[in-house]
């Protein structure tokens, strides 16, 4: 059984400086390391991988990724490989699930690849599912627990407000899991020692056979950085109509009114929205009109 | 001696990747040793923590010429203050110098940031050819026949074997108390620093401190600032932050029910320091054990197998007027390193041949400077000098510049008055004062 790991080399939250002013990142102070639902899933791969499997890391970063793979191949994974091209900035989920599914496809494609659900930096939770699509596999995404049943896994997903699902994928198939589920077992010294030097294929956008065109997505440009500001919200204020009991009821409630619905069954579709809309406008969530 | 497979067999190995461990891994590697650097933190640097301005620029130039155009400096020191302080007062001692040293390379002493100073210079050993090793703890060393032949690093299969162990783990060392060349300290030989840096514009830095350009200050301060803690406390400006904090006795600490960061808030509240760090951002806070007591906690330096260097060796250089330490933990580095480099051409590792090293710390100043501040720590670090006198200092001056319509005392009387309210004996005094010039005169 072959194994592919995704890991993603994403900045230690805890070195994070925000300048107050500015609201960007001090890049200087920042510090690197392996995302770490990547590292629950490295982990698992690794307990997975019966005695023929093999187990595979990949990841797309820039050189200073090397030290990510280097403590995968540490730990006990079998193979690294690296994808990055100079010509490459901050990509999209979207580009880097295509050059992850064509890095996969260097060699034998895998039976079952496991990503990590959500990176601590952008957190789209997006790769697992679009990288199944550039493969056309199946997917599982939030998955908490998994079984290899019979050629079949058996998965459990983490649904809302603490429900579970369980279902079944047919492999080849991709796993997103979810973060925390495991430790990563802790490197001996000589596989420490020997993997502090060995070189880590890398793959460009020639060797794996695309142009900058493929990769070319109608790009987010960032036009203003702003520190972060509270929502502007209405100010609860009593009716000054309504009788003394009814004042101080309201003022009792702290304005918190039991959601009360309203439904418009009169007027046509035009006069339905205005209403949504005036709604809307009274309760904050709509800028007054200028 | 015992072989084992050469991917695990070293000619010297480094513990701790300090300015100490790094400086002997730098120059051990350049005379073609195999050298191994270990490091517990996950970077070099990750756990080291000082004031810190380093004051061994002249040294590191003959390693490295010109390292401060390369390496993450902060400030270069050509201001240094001395301040007295009683609660509300405060008298100091300015130094300024434009002088050759000070203000003109080499330069006398730089502000760095640890993290990345520490960083650096590990990385300047790993490109002479060392092989650092981060996230590696040592728990043990390694024996045979009573000599020491490696250490043991918590992980699997961590026994790691080499011809030489240099000891730099630092206050507390671990590898010496295991080899059996250091006591437990007392914890009156112990100080306990408290540090934060604070984040401040340049502009303000400069404007602040009247500097210019990269010009740095290094503000010390004696008093009544650790009230009656034995202790001082430190401002140094950087780049763009100031570092600063408070030491205090460990003894006294515990004695007098005191929390080092009540000391450090109380600091930062002092008349004479609230404006310096008006304004400012917290970015950092930090605390370390500092080795105060010099020559008398020093240990046996060397073992069959094994030399001791920087603060593990006690080499900290805290008497009232120096407050050095990374200077003299790279000197002991290069002098361990140059020791090790002897013993492998004499192919003998034995205690014998490492005596050496006393010869190498004596020609590199080390043990010369500790041996002549000897008598400097205790009392220094005693609570008359560190708190009682400075404190004097600031009210006497309070009282010559009060005017306040009551009849002007000279010096003398008022000394005189002064010493009689407090608890000092008149015959004390007169020891102090001998004390003092035997610590710093002759």
């Amino acid at each position: 059984m072959r194994i592919a790991v995704c890991l993603k080399y994403v900045p230690d939250p805890s070195t994070i400086e925000v300048d107050p002013l500015t609201g960007l990142i001090d890049a200087g102070r920042v510090l690197y390391m392996m995302n770490p639902a990547d590292e629950s899933a490295l982990e698992l791969a690794l307990r997975l991988r019966p005695s023929n499997g093999t187990v595979t890391v990949f990841s797309v970063g820039p050189v200073e990724a090397d030290r990510l793979l280097q403590d995968a191949l540490a730990a006990g994974a079998d193979a690294a490989l690296r994808v990055w091209d100079d010509s490459l900035g901050s990509l999209k989920p979207i580009v880097t699930t295509m050059l992850l599914a064509a890095a996969l496809r260097v060699k034998e494609l895998p039976d079952l690849v496991l990503c990590g659900g959500h990176s601590v930096d952008r957190g789209s939770g997006t790769v697992p599912a679009l990288l199944a699509e550039h493969l056309d596999w199946p997917v599982a995404t939030d998955v908490t627990q998994f079984e290899l049943r019979s050629g079949r896994m058996r998965v459990q997903r983490r649904l809302a407000r603490g429900a579970r699902a369980e279902s079944e994928v047919t492999l080849p198939a991709i796993l997103g899991l979810e973060s925390g589920l495991v430790h990563l077992r802790q490197a001996s010294l000589p596989n420490l020692m020997r993997v502090k030097h060995t070189p880590i294929p890398l793959y460009g956008l020639e060797e794996l056979g695309l142009s900058p065109q493929d990769l070319h997505f109608p790009a987010m440009t960032l036009h203003e950085v702003m520190p972060p500001r509270p929502r502007t919200r209405v100010m609860f204020t009593p009716d000054i109509h309504g009788s003394v009991q009814e004042r101080v009821a309201q003022i009792m409630s702290a304005g918190v009114a039991g959601k009360t619905g309203k439904i418009l069954e009169s007027g046509t579709p035009e006069q339905q929205a205005d209403a949504i809309i005036a709604f809307l406008r009274q309760r904050g969530f709509l800028e007054q009109p200028t | 001696m015992t072989t084992h497979p050469a991917n695990q067999q070293f000619d010297v190995i480094v513990v701790g990747a300090g300015p100490a461990g790094s400086a002997a891994a730098l120059l051990a590697a350049r005379a073609g040793l195999k050298v191994l650097l270990l490091e517990r933190g996950e970077y070099p640097g990750a756990k080291n923590a000082s004031g810190a301005v380093f004051y061994g620029s002249a040294i590191l130039n003959e390693l490295i010429p010109n390292w401060w155009e390369q390496a993450p400096v902060e400030r270069h020191i050509c201001r240094r203050d001395i301040a007295f302080m009683s609660p509300t007062t405060a008298v100091a001692l300015d130094f300024r110098s434009a002088g050759v040293g000070f203000a003109t390379a080499p330069y006398n002493g730089f502000t760095v940031l640890r993290p990345k100073f520490d960083r650096w210079l590990a990385a300047q050993a790993e490109a002479a050819g060392a092989f650092v090793l981060t996230s590696a703890v040592v728990d043990d060393v390694l024996r045979e026949k009573g000599h020491i032949v490696g250490v043991r690093v918590r992980r699997e299969q961590g026994e790691i074997y080499g011809k030489v162990v240099i000891a730099c783990d630092g206050v507390n060392s671990f590898l010496a108390k295991k080899a059996g060349l250091q006591r437990e300290f007392h914890p009156h030989e112990l100080s306990l620093g408290v540090k934060e840096v604070i984040g401040l514009d340049p502009a303000i830095i400069q404007d602040r401190f009247h500097l210019t350009d990269n010009d740095g200050i290094a503000f010390e301060y004696l008093g009544a600032i650790t009230e009656d803690v034995h202790g001082g406390a430190f401002l140094y400006t950087n780049r763009d932050s100031l570092s600063l904090g408070v030491i205090g006795q460990v003894s006294s600490l515990v004695e007098r029910r005191k929390r080092p960061y009540e000391l450090l808030e109380r600091f930062k509240a002092h008349p004479a320091v609230a404006p310096l760090v008006r304004g400012g951002k917290l970015r950092e806070y930090s605390a370390h054990l500092i080795p105060e007591s010099g020559w008398a906690m020093k240990p046996k330096l060397y073992t069959d197998g094994m030399l001791v260097a920087g603060d593990a060796a006690g080499f900290c250089l805290a008497a009232g007027l120096y407050l050095e330490g990374m200077n003299y933990a790279m000197q002991s580095g290069l002098a361990a390193a140059e020791t090790a480099i002897f013993a492998c051409q004499k192919n003998n590792f034995s205690a014998r041949v490492l005596a050496a090293y006393q010869k190498n710390l004596k020609q590199r100043h080390v043990s010369t400077d500790f041996r002549a501040y000897r008598h400097a720590p205790s009392f220094v670090n005693g609570p008359r000098l560190q708190n009682l006198y400075p404190e004097m200092v600031a009210r006497g001056m309070e009282q010559i510049f009060r005017v306040d319509g009551t009849p002007k005392r000279k010096i003398l009387p008022l000394t005189y008055r002064m010493v009689r309210q407090s608890t000092i004996k008149p015959g004390q005094l007169l020891r102090d004062v001998y004390q003092v010039a035997r610590a710093y005169l002759w």
